[in-house]
C-alpha cells in the first residue's frame, strides 16, 4: 500500500496564522523531487513559493487556487516510497485539548489521516478577518515561528499536588493569616491562647471567634445586679463559675521579679514601734514653709530622708549580692525606689542619686515619681539600678508588713500608718503619734546587726529629726 | 601596603586593595583593567601600588570606552585570563550594559557550559559622598535580575577582603559593587581564612558559594531589618537607637543580591514575624521588592506586619545637597521600624 | 555600477574577474601565488557545499522546519577565500552568516541548524574548532576578537621568533555593524594595543533593507584608516582575492604587525533573513548585476578555461552537495526536543540558589502532573 504523507501550510516565518494559495506549480499526478517549488502563497503581502518536502506524486491537492488557509491547515498530499502504516487508529486524542475553531485545528498531533476518511475540504469561510489574530496567536512578528495559541485547558494533576504557602516549620510562634491576626487584634484576644484549627495548625477566623463567643461581656465576672464586670478582660469559663486572666507586661513582670526575690534571698524582716510626733511636727512646720511652698511635703519625705541617712551611716547595707561572680557589690550612690502603686499593677521607680538630694530636691523627686507611676509613664530605665527601697503601706491604712525585696537590692523598709496612740512620753502616758517600721534584708551579706542597726537609726531620725543635724 | 599577613585593621578600600593583591599573586592570570586604574591607582585609590608591584602589562589603563572594557575582557577570559574590570563610578555603567547581559551573563549559557567567563567587574557605587551627578547611583538590581551574572557587595573590610578574592576565583561572572560612601570605614581584616579556602582544589566553587550568603550583623528577637554595602551601617545604628527605646533588632547583612539568601532572610522573618529592608536604590521596583515577597510567600503566617522597604525615592538622584534627605537616614528606618512594631 | 563612496567597486583588489579572467595586483598576487589548481578545486568544492546546505536550509524553513535560515547565498568566496588562510592557533569570530567559514573550520553544517529549529543558541565547541559560536548582537563579538587577540599575544603566540607558531583573529561582520559603537571602541583598543586581529568586514551592500548608504559616507575601509589600521578593500566575489588579501593581512598580524581592516565588498543575494522581503527595497536590476558576479560561476569559468575542472569533478560536487542536504534534512527532521528541565543546565557554571531552587520547583511541578508533557 502506499504510503500517503501530508504537507500542512507552515509558518513561514512571519508568525503567520494565515496566508493564501495563489498558484499551484504542480497538479495530481506529477512526480516531484524533494524541494522542488510546488505552490506559490502570499503571506502578508508577500509571495513565497514552498519547496516540496518529498519526492513522491503529487496524490492529491486539497486546497484551491484562491483559498485562504489557515497555518497548520494540510494542503497536499504525496505518495511517498515505502509501506504505509498498518490500519492506522482513529487519531489520538491530544493530551491538550486545542481552542476549537471552525475548521481544522491549528496545532496537529503526530496524527496519521484515515485512508478510508474523505479527504476534508477545508470549510469555507474559516477565517477572522486578516487583521485580527485568534486569541492567543500572533500578530505578524519579524523571526520565528511567531506566537502560539498556548493550552487553553489544564493538563490533569496528580492529587495532593499543590504546595502550601507560608512555611512549614513550627519553631516558632503562631500560624495566622493576616487578616485572622487583624481580627483577633481588633477583639483582643492573644492569639497564643487559642487552640489552632487549622491544616499546618494556622488559627482560623473561626477559633478566634469562638475565643471571642467566650468572652462576652456578660459572661464576665459580675455580681447579681451588676451591669459592669469587676473583671476587665480575660476568659470565662463556659459554666460562668470563673474567669481566666492571661498573665501578661506588669503583671507577669511583677510576678517574676517577685519569685527572683523571694526564693533567692533568705528574707529577715525586723520591726520597731516609733514615736514620731516630732516628724508630724516638722511636716506641719514644713507644710507653712515658703520655700516648700510648690511641693508635696508628707511623712514619707521625712522617712526617705531618715533611711538615707541610715545607710549613710551603714553603707554596707547598700548592696547587692552577686550569685554568678560571688561577690558582693557596694553602690557609692543611694538609688532610692519609691514603691508607687498604679492602674497597671505595683511600680518601683527610684531616685537617682538620693544621697546628694537635699530635702527640697527629694520632694520634688518623690512627687515625680509619684506621678509618672499614677500616669502610667514610669520608664524602663527609671526602675532600673536601684539600690534600696521603701514601700508605704501605711498609705493603705496598713500597721507593717514584711516587704519583699527588690531584685538586686539588700534592704526594704515598710513605713506604716501613722496613728495616734497612747504612748508612754516622759514617763507619763500622753497620745502621740506612733508608726511602725519593717525593715525586711538579704540575709547573705546582711547580717541581724547591720539590718538592726540601719533600722534603728532610721527611727531614730523618724523619733527626732533633729538628730539628722548631728549625723549631719 | 604589603600584602596583609597578620589581622590588621584596614579601611575597606584598603582591603579589596590587598585582596586583588593577593588574587594577582595567587593566579599571574588574573588582570586588572580599567580607567586611571595604573599610575594614578584608580580614583579611589582601591588599585593603589598595583601598577607599580605588577607592571603595566598586568594593571592596564585602558581607553574611555566602557563597552570595549567590558568586550575585550570577555575576549580575555574566554583566551584563559581572569580579567577584573573596574567600572571608575557606577552611573558610568551603562555603556557596558549592553555587553554585560547580552555577552557576559549568557556565554557560558550558550555554549553549553563550554565557555567560561570568569570576569569580575568591580563598580564603586551608591552615594552620600557630596558627589555631582552620574557619580551616586545604584543600579544593583538591573543586573541582579539577569540570570548568568552573580551580583554581590561587601559591607566590611573582611568581607571586601575575603569577597573580592571569592568573586576573582569564581568560574562565573561576578558584579563586585562596592560602597563608595564605606570606603574609608575602617575594620580588622584576618587574611589567612579565605587563603585557606581558595587553596584549596574546590576553593573557587566553596568560595563562590560562602560569597553568596548573607550575615546575620546583630542578632535580634523584634525586628528584621535586611540591608546591603552602604546601609548596613545605617541599619546598625538604628539597632542601636532601637534597643534605647526596648525594641531588639536583628540585622542582616545580605552580602550578596544574585544569588539572594532566601533561607537566612526568611529564619529570621519566622524569628521575629517584621521586616524591614533598607537599600540606597529606588524602592519601586528594587532589591526590596524582591525580599519582600519572598518572605511573604515563605513566612506569610509568621508576619505580624507586612515587609515594609525604605529606600531612595523614585526621582533621578538630587544635587548633593539633598542627598541626605533622599537617601534612607535614621529617622526613615526607625519609622519603618515604629511601624512594623505597632501592629 | 553607477555607485559611488561606500558602494563603489571601483578600486577592488581583484585576482579574478567576474568572467573569470585572472588579473594580477602588484601587493598581493604574491599572496596568492601559493595556490594550485587542487587549491582552487577545494574552494570550488568549499563554495559549493556550503550553497547546498543553504539553499537545503532555506526549503527545510520554507517546509516548517526552521523557524528562520539566514542565506549566506552569494557570499561564499568572501568566507571561503579568507577561511582557507587560517590555520594552528588562528582563531575565528563569526556573526552569523559565515556558514563558508564554519564549513573551513570544520564545523558539522547540519548541527548548525539546532539553533534554527530552535532547539540550542550554540551548536559546537569554540574550542574544537576555533571558531566561535554565532554572535547576534549586532558587532558585539569585535571586541570579543579583539580582547581574545590581545591574549594571544599575551602567550607569546604573536611574533614569536617561529612564523609557524604564530597565530592572530579574524573578526567577520557586515556593513550595518560599522555603525554600531562596539565595532569603533574594538578599532579603539585593537590599535592602541596592537592587537593580531584581522577585522574582515562582508560589504554585502544591505543591512536588512538599508543600504550601506546608510551606515557610512565613506568607502568602510577608511574606517580602519581613521584608526591607524591598514585597510584593504577586496572584491569579495573573487575567492582568490579574498584569500590573498586575507593571507596577508593575517601574516600581518601574526608577525605582530598589529589589527589589519579587510572590506570584501560582495552582495547579498538572498534576503536578509527568511521574514525578509527584498522585492520591497532593491531592484531586480540590481540582484540582476550581482548575479552575474557570482562567486562559483567565476571559478568554475576559469578553471574550465585552464582545462582544471574535468566533468567527473562537478558531478561528484554535485552528488556531495545532494547528500549533505540529504542528510541535513533527515537530521534536522528527526530531531525532538529535550526535557525543557535543561534549560537551567548552564545557567552559571558554579551552584546558584535561585537556579537550584527553581529547578527543583520545576520537577515537582511537571512531575504533579498526571501525564508528563
Amino acid at each position: 500500500m502506499p504510503k500517503i504523507e501530508t504537507f500542512n501550510l507552515p509558518d513561514a516565518g512571519e508568525g503567520l496564522t494565515e496566508a493564501d494559495i495563489i498558484t499551484w506549480l504542480v497538479k495530481a499526478g506529477d512526480t516531484v523531487e524533494v524541494n522542488q517549488a510546488i505552490v506559490e502563497i502570499e503571506t502578508a503581502k508577500s509571495l513565497v513559493e514552498l519547496p516540496s518536502p518529498y519526492d513522491g506524486v503529487i496524490a492529491e491537492i486539497l486546497v484551491a487556487e484562491g483559498e485562504t488557509v489557515e497555518v497548520g491547515a494540510p494542503i497536499v498530499r504525496f505518495e511517498v516510497e515505502g509501506e504505509a502504516a498498518p490500519e492506522p487508529e482513529p487519531a489520538a486524542a491530544p493530551e491538550v485539548t486545542l481552542r476549537e475553531v471552525a475548521g481544522p485545528e491549528i496545532l496537529q498531533p503526530a496524527s496519521r489521516p484515515q485512508d478510508d476518511a474523505p479527504a476534508q475540504p477545508v470549510p469555507e469561510a474559516t477565517v477572522e478577518t486578516p487583521a485580527e489574530p485568534a486569541s492567543g496567536e500572533s500578530g505578524a512578528v519579524l523571526v520565528g515561528y511567531g506566537v502560539k495559541a498556548g493550552n487553553v485547558a489544564r493538563r490533569e494533576r496528580r492529587p495532593d499536588s499543590l504546595e502550601p504557602i507560608g512555611g512549614e516549620d513550627d519553631d516558632f510562634p503562631v500560624h495566622a493569616k493576616p487578616p485572622v491576626r487583624k481580627l483577633a487584634a481588633d477583639l483582643g484576644i492573644d492569639l497564643t491562647t487559642i487552640t489552632p484549627s487549622g491544616p499546618g495548625g494556622i488559627v482560623t477566623r473561626d477559633d478566634v471567634e469562638q475565643q471571642a463567643k467566650a468572652t462576652t461581656p456578660k459572661m464576665l465576672a459580675t455580681y447579681a445586679g451588676d451591669d459592669q464586670p469587676w473583671l476587665e478582660s480575660g476568659y470565662s469559663a463556659a459554666d460562668g463559675r470563673s474567669t481566666r486572666v492571661p498573665v501578661k507586661s506588669v503583671r507577669k513582670r511583677t510576678a517574676e521579679a517577685m519569685v527572683a526575690s523571694a526564693f533567692t534571698a533568705p528574707h529577715v524582716t525586723v520591726f520597731q514601734t516609733v514615736d514620731v510626733t516630732e516628724t508630724m511636727n516638722l511636716v506641719a512646720n514644713l507644710k507653712t514653709d515658703r520655700e516648700f511652698a510648690d511641693v508635696r511635703v508628707t511623712p514619707l519625705l521625712i522617712v526617705a530622708k531618715a533611711l538615707l541617712l541610715a545607710a549613710r551611716r551603714h553603707p554596707e547595707i547598700n548592696a547587692s549580692w552577686d550569685e554568678a561572680a560571688q561577690e558582693i557589690v557596694y553602690k557609692h550612690y543611694v538609688n532610692l525606689g519609691i514603691a508607687v502603686s498604679t492602674p497597671r499593677g505595683l511600680v518601683v521607680p527610684n531616685i537617682k542619686d538620693a544621697h546628694r538630694l537635699p530635702l527640697h530636691a527629694l520632694a520634688t523627686r518623690i512627687q515625680e515619681l509619684t506621678a509618672e507611676g499614677r500616669a502610667g509613664r514610669t520608664t524602663p530605665t527609671a526602675m532600673s539600678d536601684g539600690t534600696i527601697t521603701i514601700t508605704n503601706v501605711g498609705a493603705l491604712g496598713i500597721d507593717t508588713g514584711t516587704p519583699i525585696l527588690n531584685p538586686g537590692e539588700a534592704a526594704i523598709l515598710a513605713f506604716g500608718a501613722i496613728r495616734q496612740q497612747p504612748w508612754v512620753h516622759e514617763g507619763e502616758i500622753a497620745v502621740r503619734w506612733v508608726t511602725q517600721l519593717a525593715l525586711s534584708f538579704d540575709h547573705r551579706l546582711v547580717d541581724g546587726e547591720l539590718g538592726s542597726r540601719v533600722l534603728a537609726d532610721t527611727a531614730k531620725v523618724m523619733n527626732d529629726p533633729a538628730h539628722g543635724l548631728v549625723w549631719g | 601596603m604589603g600584602a596583609a599577613t597578620t589581622p590588621a585593621t584596614m579601611t575597606l578600600a584598603g582591603a579589596i586593595n590587598a585582596g586583588l593583591r593577593a588574587a594577582m599573586e595567587r593566579d599571574p592570570k588574573v588582570l586588572l583593567m580599567g580607567e586611571d586604574i595604573g599610575a594614578l591607582g584608580g580614583v579611589f585609590r582601591v588599585t593603589d601600588g598595583l601598577f607599580k608591584d605588577f607592571g603595566g602589562d598586568r594593571v592596564m589603563d585602558t581607553p574611555l570606552a566602557e563597552s570595549g572594557i567590558v568586550g575585550t575582557a570577555i575576549g580575555l577570559a574566554m583566551r584563559g585570563y581572569t580579567p577584573v574590570v573596574e567600572i571608575q563610578f557606577d552611573g558610568f555603567i551603562f555603556p557596558a550594559y549592553d555587553q554585560i547581559t547580552t555577552s557576559l551573563a549568557k556565554l557560558h549559557n550558550r555554549s553549553g557550559g563550554a565557555i567560561n567567563v570568569p570576569v569580575v567587574i568591580r563598580v564603586p557605587y551608591a552615594g552620600g559622598i557630596g558627589a555631582i551627578e552620574h557619580h551616586s547611583e545604584s543600579p544593583e538590581v538591573l543586573f541582579a535580575h539577569t540570570p548568568g551574572l552573580r551580583v554581590c557587595t561587601p559591607a566590611t573590610p573582611q568581607d571586601g577582603y575575603d569577597m573580592i578574592q571569592q568573586a576573582i576565583a569564581s568560574p562565573d561572572p561576578v558584579l563586585f559593587f562596592e560602597p563608595k560612601a564605606r570606603y574609608w570605614d575602617k575594620g580588622e581584616v584576618s587574611p589567612e581564612r579565605v587563603a585557606a579556602q581558595l587553596s584549596q582544589p574546590d576553593g573557587p566553587i566553596a568560595g563562590t558559594l560562602e560569597m553568596g550568603k548573607a550575615r546575620v550583623a546583630r542578632e535580634g528577637a523584634d525586628v528584621t531589618l535586611v540591608a546591603y554595602g552602604p546601609t548596613v551601617r545605617l541599619a546598625l545604628q538604628a539597632a542601636e537607637v532601637a534597643a534605647g527605646d526596648g525594641v531588639n533588632v536583628e540585622v542582616i547583612d545580605l552580602r550578596s543580591l544574585s544569588p539572594l539568601d532566601s533561607d537566612a532572610v526568611v529564619a529570621s522573618a519566622k524569628k521575629t514575624g517584621r521586616v524591614v529592608v533598607v537599600h540606597e536604590a529606588p524602592t519601586a521596583y528594587g532589591a526590596g521588592a524582591e525580599i519582600s515577597s519572598r518572605v511573604s510567600e515563605q513566612a506569610f503566617f509568621h508576619l505580624h506586619a507586612p515587609v515594609l522597604r525604605v529606600g531612595g525615592f523614585h526621582a533621578p538622584y538630587p544635587g548633593s545637597k539633598y542627598e541626605h534627605d533622599y537617601l534612607p537616614n535614621i529617622d526613615r528606618v526607625l519609622d519603618a521600624v515604629d511601624r512594623v512594631c505597632a501592629h | 555600477m553607477d555607485a559611488v563612496g561606500p558602494l563603489s567597486d571601483d578600486g577592488l583588489v581583484r585576482l579574478l574577474t567576474h568572467t573569470g579572467e585572472r588579473e594580477e595586483h602588484d601587493f598581493f598576487s604574491p599572496y596568492a601565488a601559493d595556490l594550485t589548481p587542487e587549491d582552487l578545486r577545494g574552494f570550488y568544492r568549499a563554495m559549493s557545499l556550503t550553497r547546498a546546505f543553504d539553499n537545503e536550509s532555506m526549503s527545510l524553513q520554507r517546509q516548517g522546519e526552521l523557524g528562520l535560515w539566514v542565506q549566506s547565498l552569494g557570499q561564499e568566496a568572501a568566507q571561503v577565500g579568507s577561511g582557507a588562510v587560517l590555520r594552528g592557533d588562528d582563531f575565528a569570530f563569526p556573526s552569523y552568516r559565515e556558514h563558508g567559514v564554519a564549513f573551513q573550520r570544520g564545523v558539522d553544517l547540519p548541527q548548525m541548524l539546532t539553533i534554527f529549529r530552535g532547539l540550542k543558541h550554540g551548536a559546537w565547541d569554540p574550542k574544537e574548532h576555533n571558531f566561535h559560536l554565532y554572535t547576534l548582537v549586532i558587532g558585539a563579538h569585535t571586541l570579543h576578537a579583539t580582547g581574545y587577540a590581545m591574549g594571544m599575544d599575551r602567550d607569546g603566540l604573536v611574533a614569536s621568533g617561529d612564523p609557524a607558531n604564530d597565530g592572530a583573529v579574524i573578526c567577520y561582520f557586515g556593513d550595518g555593524a560599522t555603525a554600531q559603537g562596539d565595532v569603533n571602541e574594538a578599532l579603539v583598543f585593537a590599535s592602541v594595543y596592537n592587537a593580531p586581529v584581522v577585522f574582515f568586514c562582508q560589504n554585502n551592500q544591505w543591512a536588512i533593507s538599508e543600504p550601506t548608504t546608510r551606515q557610512t559616507k565613506v568607502p568602510i575601509a577608511d574606517r580602519g584608516r581613521g584608526h591607524g589600521i591598514p585597510s584593504i578593500r577586496v572584491d569579495g566575489n573573487d575567492v582568490i582575492a579574498s584569500y590573498a588579501v586575507t593571507n596577508w593581512a593575517m601574516q600581518y598580524a601574526r608577525s605582530g604587525g598589529g589589527p589589519v581592516f579587510v572590506e570584501a565588498f560582495t552582495y547579498r543575494m538572498g534576503a536578509h533573513t527568511t521574514s525578509d522581503d527584498p522585492s520591497k527595497y532593491r531592484s531586480k536590476a540590481d540582484e540582476a548585476y550581482w548575479a552575474e558576479r557570482d562567486p562559483i560561476s567565476r571559478l568554475a569559468t576559469y578553471l574550465e578555461s585552464i582545462g582544471e575542472l574535468p566533468a567527473n569533478f562537478v558531478a561528484e560536487v554535485e552528488e556531495e552537495g545532494k547528500a549533505l542536504a540529504r542528510r541535513t534534512r533527515e537530521e534536522v527532521r528527526s530531531w525532538e526536543p529535550g526535557p525543557s528541565v535543561g534549560f537551567f543546565d548552564h545557567a552559571y557554571a558554579a551552584p546558584h540558589a535561585t537556579v537550584e531552587a527553581e529547578r527543583a520547583w520545576y520537577e515537582r511541578f511537571e512531575g504533579s502532573f498526571v501525564e508528563a508533557h
